[in-house]
């Protein structure tokens, strides 16, 4: 108890600036049953959601929020001052950055060995807790990135290349060697960041717990990457984490007290999950070696401290969203963030994701999923009409008509549920999916849908998608393009090339301007569509076939339509308005990122 | 070394079944990459993988496009999009568990009222590797099997019943090449003549002479 307090007295002043989300009356109220909810017991395991409310609070907060000054609702005006501004940045940038990197100074390089299988204590669960927390991220210095570059495991403990993966050891280190360079060129960025809203960063604690609030400036530093040993309180801090905990102070340990012995359906699977989180990262399985061999000790004899977090963070968050439980994929969200993070923090990341980001994505129904994935498929067919008529069809080979995308969710959707689940996380390299992390803690949901998209785009736009898509018989065999879906993600080292592919409205796909507003509308609509095909569903169980057939034909307001649901969703803003709007700009702008690459790469 | 040419080609969709950390993953990974990992990550979702067999004795190239599921109970509502159109399914147990053993009997269940008619279903012990922990016996599964298919109705196919280990790799091969055995093939290829999906909503593929030995390739290294 004493070291919640104290934890909490010092971060306290640090009470980031409150935005309408973090205000949402909901929010209160959530946290008020919240703190309570430790004490419930199994009776009150009731499964009363309402989705509405549920998406409401994102769609609440959107117009006011931090999300509303998004480049998806700025005008045109600003968007040709933007592509100015990234212009100047383009020209002028790398040559500043590499001045830094020459006059790099020997105080930020931190003797920090290669990743080793952390020290613990054995047995004593109350020791782990309170000892002070390992830093397990190696920060980013020159000396550090040799050490990363000869060792076999990255900067977070991951092996770097195993057969999992999608690409070799050596692809892996190519890649690193020049990504790394670039962290340190962002890290001394936003060191300057830092500096010019008061945050200096002091030698002896290098990292921050204050960033400055969200602007367009910080939200472009983000969309290059947080400096990875300041990822955890970056992302506690945008996510509003601080308003989280500073409301349900002891609320944790509270829960941890009391779940200590308990034992359950959930904690079942989660025994059986923990060791299977992770097996590739040293903090996280015990049988690997500081040289990356897999010792032949017997399984589970001993624990690393990870995993002992893991446990109390899976069976606390069990307890506390009764209505989620355990769901298989909330261990790699909680064990990515707990290399981040500590406990307590990355226990409160876990409710504001499943609460606010993610809703009812691992309820034990899994409607979220359904829900998002029916958004996803509206946008794959607004946005990526090419793709849709690949993948817009159903088990069986047919075309899906329009009014059955959410009855029948095409079977790619078995793929891309996964993405949403996880996050990403075991989806793509380790490196690409924390650079999505550091735009979805700040930015929101609409980021999960944004990235889906570009790599589906990017599937799309691959040559051996072609191959896969035609079969000899020339019929679209299934399972070529869902291994092919499943598999390309793994290979998207180039995570700084993702992002730009994302957002950028020249030279990439122009994600960026989905907004949150139109992925709330959506998933409000889908919802309700989801409700109301669900509810003729269940009558009908009940139902001769005859009072079936009725039913389905019924024309009535409320269960309107046929069998299958209103599915035609009208999107509001089209992607690529802007470029399409004013081609001769774009020309123009092309013209000049050819000039400035090609005088460039002659210098 | 790529499979010996065969006169005939068919393709059947295989879906695999059970509670969590049965070792559904580890069986596939041993059947199409031949590896095995002590410890393996969680499937969230579905995988797909695709592996071809060959059975000599009736000259024919199988390919199983492999649907591993996930398997805690909540992803339920997911698996009648798993085994719709399948033609054969895994129902996999771990011999050291018998409340893995009860669920994969509800699987059987599910399968038989909700399933395609005719799919061929495998109820599969694996860890034999640690018969010293075993909790379930062979001849009680036995005794499931034999009265499950003295009370199904209609002429269901049996179900066929095979312990094996994706550690050490023993059984497993065997596992597939017997559904391979109890596949339609005659069937899948005649009805392949015209289109490849018969009316009762299961899909087979199609006789194509240049389609074993892209898939032999593939089916050694998948990517």
């Amino acid at each position: 108890m004493a070291t919640t307090q104290s934890t909490n007295s010092e971060e306290a002043p640090i009470t980031p600036k409150k935005s309408s989300m973090l205000l949402d009356p909901n929010e209160y109220n959530k946290s008020d049953n919240a703190a309570n909810s430790h004490q419930r017991n199994d009776s009150s395991y009731s499964r009363n959601f309402s989705l509405i409310d549920m998406y409401g609070e994102e769609a609440a907060s959107s117009p006011t929020g931090p999300d509303s000054n998004d480049h998806g609702s700025t005008s045109d005006e600003q968007l040709d001052y933007q592509m100015l501004q990234s212009l100047d940045e383009f020209s002028f940038g790398e040559i500043s950055t590499d001045h830094n990197v020459s006059q790099q100074t020997i105080t930020q390089i931190r003797d920090t060995p290669t990743p080793q299988p952390p020290q613990h204590d054995e047995d004593d669960d109350d020791e782990d807790r309170l000892e002070i927390r390992q830093q397990y991220v190696i920060p980013t210095s020159m000396g550090n990135e040799t050490k990363i570059l000869n060792s076999p495991f990255d900067r977070y403990g991951f092996r770097k290349s195993s057969t999992h993966h999608g690409f070799t050891l050596e692809e892996y280190n190519d890649w690193f060697k020049e990504y790394s360079e670039y962290s340190y060129r962002r890290k001394k960025k936003w060191e300057l960041l830092m500096k010019s809203h008061g945050l200096p960063i002091q030698e002896d604690d290098p990292v921050p717990t204050r960033f400055p609030p969200k602007s367009d400036k910080v939200k472009k530093m983000i969309r290059k990457g947080i400096p990875p040993e300041w990822r955890g309180n970056a992302w506690f801090f945008y996510a509003g984490g601080y308003d989280k905990l500073n409301r349900n102070a002891g609320v944790y340990h509270q829960i941890v007290e009391n779940t200590k012995n308990i034992h359950n359906k959930d904690t079942e699977v989660i025994e059986r999950d923990l060791h299977r989180t992770f097996p590739d990262n040293i903090y996280f399985n015990e049988s690997i070696d500081a040289n990356g061999n897999t010792l032949t000790v017997p399984l589970h004899s001993k624990e690393t401290p990870l995993i002992k977090s893991l446990r109390r963070v899976l069976i606390a968050f069990a307890h506390y969203q009764p209505q989620i439980g355990y769901c298989q994929s909330l261990n790699f969200l909680a064990g990515l963030l707990l290399l981040f993070m500590e406990e307590e923090r990355a226990f409160w990341m876990l409710v504001i994701l499943t609460e606010r980001i993610i809703p009812k994505v691992h309820s034990a129904d899994l409607e979220g999923v359904h829900t998002d994935q029916g958004v996803l498929m509206l946008c794959v067919k607004e946005y990526i009409p090419q793709l849709w008529s690949i993948l817009g069809t159903t088990f069986e080979g047919e075309r899906l008509s329009d009014d059955q995308i959410l009855s029948k969710l095409p079977p790619v959707t078995l793929v891309t549920s996964s993405w949403f689940m996880s996050l990403f996380v075991g989806i793509m390299p380790t490196e690409t999916t924390l650079r999505i992390w550091d735009i979805l803690w700040c930015e929101g949901s609409k980021t999960v849908f944004r990235f889906s998209l570009t790599i589906l785009k990017l599937c799309l736009d691959n040559p051996e998608f072609d191959g896969a898509k035609h079969s000899p018989g020339g019929e679209a065999d299934q399972i070529e393009l869902f291994q092919f879906v499943q598999n390309f993600p793994k290979k998207i080292l180039d995570c700084s090339n993702l992002v730009d592919l994302c957002f950028k409205k020249i030279g990439g796909y122009g994600f960026g301007s989905l907004s949150q507003d139109e992925i709330n509308k959506c998933r409000e609509f889908v919802s309700k569509q989801r409700e109301m095909m669900n509810y003729k569903r269940r009558l009908s169980t009940k139902m001769t076939s005859e009072e079936r057939y009725t039913l389905m034909n019924s024309s009535d307001g409320q269960l309107d339509g046929n069998n299958d649901i209103h599915d035609v969703y009208g999107f509001h803003r089209p992607i690529m308005g802007g470029v399409v709007w004013n081609r001769s700009i774009s020309n123009k702008m092309k013209k000049t990122f050819a000039k400035r690459n090609s005088s460039r790469s002659s210098t | 070394m790529s499979a010996p040419a065969t006169s005939r080609f068919a393709q059947f969709k295989l879906v695999l079944l059970g509670e969590s950390a049965v070792g559904k993953s580890s069986i596939v990974h041993r059947f199409v990459k031949n590896t095995f990992d002590e410890l393996r990550e969680s499937t969230i979702g579905a995988a797909f993988l695709t592996q071809t067999i060959t059975i000599p004795e009736t000259d024919t190239t199988i390919k199983f496009e492999i649907w591993d599921t996930a398997g805690q109970e909540r992803y339920k509502s997911l698996a009648p999009m798993y085994y719709r159109n399948a033609n054969a399914a895994l129902c996999v147990y771990d011999i050291t568990s018998r409340v893995s053993f009860n669920r994969a009997q509800d699987w059987i269940k599910e399968l038989r009222k909700q399933a395609p008619e005719g799919i061929v279903i495998a109820l599969v012990g694996n860890k034999s590797d640690l018969s010293d922990n075993r909790e379930v016996e062979l001849s009680e599964v036995e005794e499931y099997v034999e009265q499950y298919n003295s009370e199904a109705t209609g002429g269901g196919s049996t179900i066929i019943i095979a312990e094996c280990s994706a550690k050490t790799g023993d059984g497993v091969l065997e596992v597939f090449n017997r559904i391979g055995r109890a596949l339609p093939v005659e069937e899948a290829i005649n009805a392949a003549g015209g289109r490849a999906r018969q009316a009762g909503g299961r899909r087979a593929g199609g006789v194509d002479l240049n389609r074993p030995r892209a898939q032999a390739q593939q089916g050694g290294s998948c990517c």
